[in-house]
Formats: structure tokens, C-alpha cells, sequence
């Protein structure tokens, strides 16, 4: 099935049967699990959906389940999901009113949003400046250290001599923690011990930041060791109403990544969740917050809190807040970008019951979670009690190189966390994808740890229990007769590699030169 | 029927007698096991194993097969089969024998112009899959000899991204 390269129309009006609602027509400015899920929401609410593609995603998902899809260009995002021009005139052409940036991509971009305002089109989320304010970490600082919320002690502004940097180690003291002002993902920083090693760690981590984005500016923060990192969601209409749904922990990480969270976070007590979600919910206001974003906070072995950042976008892992409060939070964002007041008030918000997150990446965790692109051949959604999966794959599909390699959130909702711990192994066990590698054994020995049972959940949990982990293969026996039944069993011609030896054949070796 | 198969890096040697269609005996390791199997589809097969049943996952083409059993894979090759491909490539698995990328990606940065002298490990090209960036390396010493590939192509396994012409005491042994 090919879509011609224009935008194209199954209903240019609202689908009937469908309620009257806010917007008409929204676009998502986004792919994969994301844009179908915000879709998801459009739909129950009458909304029609526009989706924009690439090259690499004609057959994807988001784009088979919109109303209307507009083809942008190249694979390489460049040309397609981060060029504003085309984005913009996707909107104009199909008369979208609203456009959700989904998150990466262009959600932080405060150039889209700004370009949104001055084309009339509402964007799903914070104003322009302020995404531009809390997007550099050192004016982010500034404004919540005014705000009376307490701060990793450190710099306020970025700094290139090294001998006031040098000077600012010593006030705040050692360890500390070099960073980039402007972007995070571990990029740009450096941790220094000792004196003796600052000059040559600034050296390497200004070099790092410059070449990751195309700034150098550093700044320091004291380090703190074995920090839990806990973050909160909030969300506030544009008459300064704003609220907190309570914390997730993303302390399970992997080269800056996250890949399991979960809510309530294992430390938490009703008192520090009470000033933890105030101190949310101030830096919200202080910094003119309209639309839903998240705080982030880093709690340390005596359980005092720091800010880290705010995130100014709908985060990957909002589906378990979603979970424990049985809130909609794209309803509510596309409630508030249209002007609504939020329409429930902090006392409303409950939470009730435990659930985790597994983010399910195209990756081989036998060897070092290094990407592992391919055709899907089969798959199995796991179903059943309590379990959700945002999935932005299907049988058939070919998974793109260019874009970040998330294939799916698998989510479980149960009454406890030893409960929800337990639906989650059973959900991953019975999650079957076949023709690329994925996490899926690894998370399932993670959750089945003490550790993790214990909420040991540090931001080294991988390097202190899991490293060089290889999965118990206790059914070699049954996987062996499963391979000759197979053989013998057979009979039509050999089907396509899975992918497991890089130099066999792939199915994109038969597809041809690809245009860009 | 005899088969010798190669699972992770271990060969196994296990007997499969078929009795009839859905049923049969394997035995390996001295152990013996009754095995009722049902297709359920091209890529899932029911199984009783000595009254257990299982369901099992399994793709792949004739010689290597993924085989997933609760969310675990288990890689099975033919052991036969394997063996017999040129002994050339199971020497690349160990150490790339040519500039050649892991898996299909996008060419980021060339490193060396055509003429640079290499030594053996020396970083030529950085490719990136999955917004992962990987730096691939010059298999031996030598010199630039022609660079295939621009910034921006996407390049598959097995394709040369870069020729180095090898020193004369670099040559690899057959």
C-alpha cells in the first residue's frame, strides 16, 4: 500500500458519531508509540488527527491510524520530524488548529513553539519562553533558587575561566560534578574528587559539550553520591492554576537512560511527598508554567531534595502517573491549550495502587545494549489485569536506524508494588518479539532481583547488580527441539535472516537504493 | 536423526526420533524426553514436554533460528552447517578482517583522507544506528587506499566503507 506524496484525506471533516469537541483538528508533530498514543486521546475526544511522516515511516503505525497523513521528507530527522517549515505547513495545508510536539523531536524546541504563536497555531504546551528559559539549566537555577526551593548548591552561571571555576570548586566543596549548560544525557559532564584533576576534567567536558551541542559553556554543582532520582508531574492551566500528580522514581537507568520507572517512589513518605509536590508546584508557578511538564528532583542518603530540572514536555513515562491517578493527562493538556481552567484541583487528585514501566528498546542486552535494527517478524502483546502497552510496532514493520530505537512502554497497574513487580514479569514473559533484540530478559532478571525488590533503586543499579549479565538459559532442551521440529515441520523456503549474524542478508539489502 | 547443534557457543549433540505427526522422542545428554508439539503458526509452536507444556517462538532461516521461551532467546544454529562456511568469516567474528559496519547505520564522520597512512586499530570512520555512534577501526596497518562512501550514506553490513592497502607484513594468513 503506498500513500501519494501529498497530504492526503480519509474524512476532511469530523468523523460522525463522533462528539463536538475543542479542537477540531490537531497534528502530531512526532512518531512511533508517542503520536499514537496522543492520537489515542484525540480520537476519544472527536478530535481528527493529522500525522507527518518520513521516508523511513511511510508503513508506520502513527501514520496508518491518523485521519490524515502528511509526508515530509528525508529519513534523517532534519528533513522531516525537526524541520519547523515543513512541520508548520503540514499543519497549514490540512487546517490543523493545535499541534502536539509529542517529546524529543521538536517539543523543547522553543523556536517551534515560538513559530506555532506567530502562525495562530496553539501548541500543546508551555509557552515559548518559557521553555526557553527553563531549557538553560543555569537560568532554571536562578529562577527556582529565587523561589525559595532548595538547589544542589552550586554555580548559577556558566563560566570559561578556570580559575574562578577553580575557585567555585572550593566553595562548594569536593566531589564535584562538571556539567554542560546546555543539554543534558551525560554529555558534557565530568565528576572531579580531587584538585589536582579539575583543570583537565573542564578541558575534556567543554571540549564534549561543544561537539554535542555546539556550546561549551560548563558549570558546576556539588556531586551528590547514590542520589535517588525522583521526579514529579504537574500540570497548570494558563489562569495560574497548577497542580502536582505525585512523583515517579526513574532511578533504573543505562547510559543516562532511563528504562524501568515506576510510582509511588520506594522512599517516599506522605510528608516529603508533601513538600516535595509543593516544591514542584512553586517552581511550576515561578516560572509562568502553562500546560504539563515535570520537576525533577534529586533526594540524597539523609533524604533532603534538590532540584535538578524541569522538563518542559510530556515525558516518556507519564503512562504510570496516568495509572495510579486515573487521569488522562493528554486530555487535560489539550483542555488547558485551549484555554480551559484544569479541571480538577489538587484535593481531587488521588493516588491508589503501584505502577512500573519497562521501556522496550530494539537493543541487544547481551551485548551492551547496542542497537538492533530489523524487520518484526512476529509479536505477541502481552494482555491480561492491570497491563497497558503504548506500542509503536506491528508484525511486518520495519524498525527505522535513524530515530531513537523505543519500540514500546509496556505498563502494569496492580494494588501494591510487590503485586505490580510480579504482573510485570509475567506481562514480559509473555511479550514475544521476533526479528530484533530487545531488553525483554534482562528487565525480567532486574525485577525478579532482590535489589530491586528492596527499592535499591540507585542510579547505578545496572553497573553494581547487573554488570556483564547474561540470561539464565534454563531451556536449552525445549529450545532445541523447538528448532528441529521446525525442520522438520518445514515446508516452504527458508524465511528471511533474523538478523543475528551481521553479515547475512537483511531484507533491506533486497529493497533497493533508497531516495532521500 | 542425529543433529549436532550449536547453541551460544556450546555444540550439542541430540537424537530426535519423529513416532508420528505431532510426537516425538529427543534424547541428549543421556536424558530422554516425550515431546507433543502442535504449529500453532509459522513462528509458534505449542509443546508438551513429558506432560509440561511450553510455548515457544522461533524464527529465523534454514541454518540459525531465534527461539524465545518466556522472553529468553536462545540462538541455535546447525553446528554442521556453520562449520562448513569459509573459514575466512569465523575468523571475522573474532576480529573484522575489512571497514565494515556491525549492522545497517548512517555514515557520520570520515576520519582519514585518501593517501593517510593506518596502523592497526587506528580510528577511520564513525557510523551511527539508533542515534548510537560506533567508531570503526583499520583492521591492519597500512595506507588510505580509496574512501567508498560520503557522509550520510547509509551503509549495510558487509559493504567496504573505506580500502586500506595493507602494509606487506600485515596480510592476514589463510
Amino acid at each position: 500500500m503506498m500513500y501519494s506524496d501529498m497530504a492526503y484525506s480519509v474524512c476532511d471533516q469530523l468523523i460522525p458519531g463522533r462528539i463536538s469537541a475543542i479542537f477540531r483538528k490537531v497534528l502530531v508533530a512526532n512518531r512511533g508509540e508517542i503520536a499514537r498514543r496522543v492520537m489515542y486521546t484525540c480520537h476519544e475526544m472527536g478530535i481528527a488527527t493529522v500525522a507527518v511522516y518520513s521516508e523511513a515511516d511511510r508503513k508506520a503505525i502513527h501514520v496508518l491510524k491518523a485521519d490524515q497523513a502528511v509526508f515530509l521528507g528525508g529519513s534523517d530527522p532534519s528533513e522531516s520530524y525537526l524541520n519547523i517549515d515543513k512541520v508548520i505547513s503540514a499543519a497549514r495545508q490540512t487546517g490543523a488548529e493545535a499541534i502536539h510536539p509529542g517529546y524529543g523531536f521538536l517539543a523543547e524546541n522553543p523556536l517551534f513553539a515560538e513559530r506555532c504563536e506567530s502562525e495562530g497555531i496553539v501548541f500543546i504546551g508551555p509557552p515559548s519562553k518559557v521553555i526557553r528559559e527553563l531549557g538553560d539549566k543555569t537560568v532554571a537555577r536562578r529562577t527556582v533558587m529565587g523561589s525559595g526551593v532548595p538547589v544542589i548548591p552550586g554555580m548559577n552561571k556558566p563560566e570559561s575561566d578556570t580559575r574562578v571555576l577553580a575557585g567555585d570548586a572550593e566553595k562548594i566543596g569536593y566531589p564535584v560534578l562538571i556539567k554542560a549548560a546546555a543539554g543534558g544525557g551525560g554529555k558534557g559532564m565530568r565528576v572531579v574528587t580531587s584538585p589536582k584533576d579539575f583543570q583537565e576534567a573542564c578541558a575534556s567536558a567543554t571540549s564534549e559539550a561543544k561537539r554535542a551541542f555546539g556550546d561549551g559553556s560548563i558549570y558546576l554543582e556539588k556531586y551528590l553520591s547514590r542520589p535517588r532520582h525522583v521526579e514529579f508531574q504537574i500540570i497548570a492551566d494558563s489562569r495560574g492554576n497548577v497542580i502536582h500528580l505525585f512523583e515517579r522514581e526513574c532511578s533504573i537507568q543505562r547510559r543516562h537512560q532511563k528504562i524501568i520507572e515506576e510510582t509511588p517512589s520506594t522512599i517516599m513518605t506522605p510528608e516529603l511527598r508533601e513538600r516535595m509536590g509543593k516544591a514542584a508546584v512553586t517552581v511550576a508557578k515561578a516560572s509562568g508554567y502553562v500546560n504539563a511538564g515535570t520537576v525533577e528532583f534529586l533526594v540524597d542518603q539523609q533524604g533532603n531534595f534538590y532540584f535538578l530540572e524541569v522538563n518542559t514536555r510530556l515525558q516518556v513515562e507519564h503512562p504510570v502517573t496516568e495509572m495510579i491517578t486515573s487521569l488522562d493527562i493528554v486530555r487535560i493538556q489539550l483542555e488547558v491549550a485551549d484555554g480551559n481552567p484544569l479541571p480538577i484541583t489538587q484535593k481531587d487528585v488521588r493516588s491508589r495502587g503501584h505502577s512500573i514501566e519497562c521501556r522496550i528498546y530494539a537493543e541487544d542486552p547481551e551485548k551492551g545494549f547496542y542497537p538492533s535494527p530489523g524487520r518484526i517478524i512476529c509479536m505477541e502483546e502481552p494482555s491480561g489485569p492491570g497491563i497497558r502497552n503504548d506500542c509503536g510496532i506491528y508484525s511486518g514493520f520495519q524498525v527505522p536506524v535513524e530515530y531513537d530505537p523505543i519500540l514500546s512502554k509496556l505498563i502494569v497497574y496492580a494494588e501494591d508494588r510487590g503485586q505490580a513487580i510480579k504482573r510485570m514479569i509475567q506481562a514480559l514473559e509473555n511479550y514475544v518479539i521476533l526479528g530484533v533484540k530487545t531488553p525483554v530478559p534482562f528487565l525480567i532478571d532486574v525485577l525478579k532481583s532482590e535489589a530491586f525488590a528492596k527499592g535499591d533503586t540507585y542510579t547505578d543499579f545496572i553497573d553494581t547488580y547487573f554488570c556483564g549479565w547474561k540470561p539464565d538459559r534454563r531451556e536449552a532442551d525445549a529450545a532445541c527441539a523447538a528448532f528441529i521440529i521446525d525442520e522438520l515441520t518445514r515446508t516452504v523456503k527458508p524465511k528471511p535472516a533474523v538478523g543475528m549474524e551481521s553479515t547475512e542478508l537483511s531484507p533491506w539489502q533486497t529493497l533497493g537504493a533508497w531516495g532521500r | 536423526m542425529d543433529y549436532r547443534l550449536k547453541i551460544d557457543e556450546e555444540v550439542i549433540a541430540l537424537q530426535a526420533e519423529k513416532k508420528k505427526d505431532g510426537s516425538m522422542v529427543l534424547s541428549h545428554a543421556g536424558r530422554t524426553f516425550e515431546i507433543e508439539y502442535t504449529m500453532v503458526s509459522e513462528y509458534h509452536q505449542h509443546l508438551t514436554i513429558d506432560g509440561r507444556p511450553l510455548n515457544v517462538f522461533i524464527a529465523g532461516d534454514g541454518n540459525s533460528k531465534m527461539v524465545v521461551i518466556r522472553g529468553t532467546p536462545y540462538y541455535i544454529a546447525d553446528a554442521d552447517a556453520v562449520e562448513n562456511r569459509s573459514r575466512g568469516k569465523k575468523r571475522d567474528q573474532v576480529m573484522p578482517q575489512e571497514v565494515t559496519p556491525p549492522m545497517p547505520a548512517v555514515v557520520v564522520r570520515i576520519l582519514v583522507s585518501e593517501g593517510d597512512e593506518v596502523k592497526k586499530g587506528d580510528s577511520v570512520i564513525v557510523v551511527s544506528s539508533m542515534k548510537m555512534e560506533s567508531t570503526l577501526v583499520a583492521p591492519a596497518d597500512g595506507r588510505v587506499k580509496k574512501i567508498n562512501v560520503a557522509e550520510g550514506d547509509k551503509v549495510m553490513p558487509g559493504q567496504i566503507l573505506i580500502d586500506i592497502d595493507r602494509d606487506a607484513a600485515a596480510l592476514p594468513r589463510e
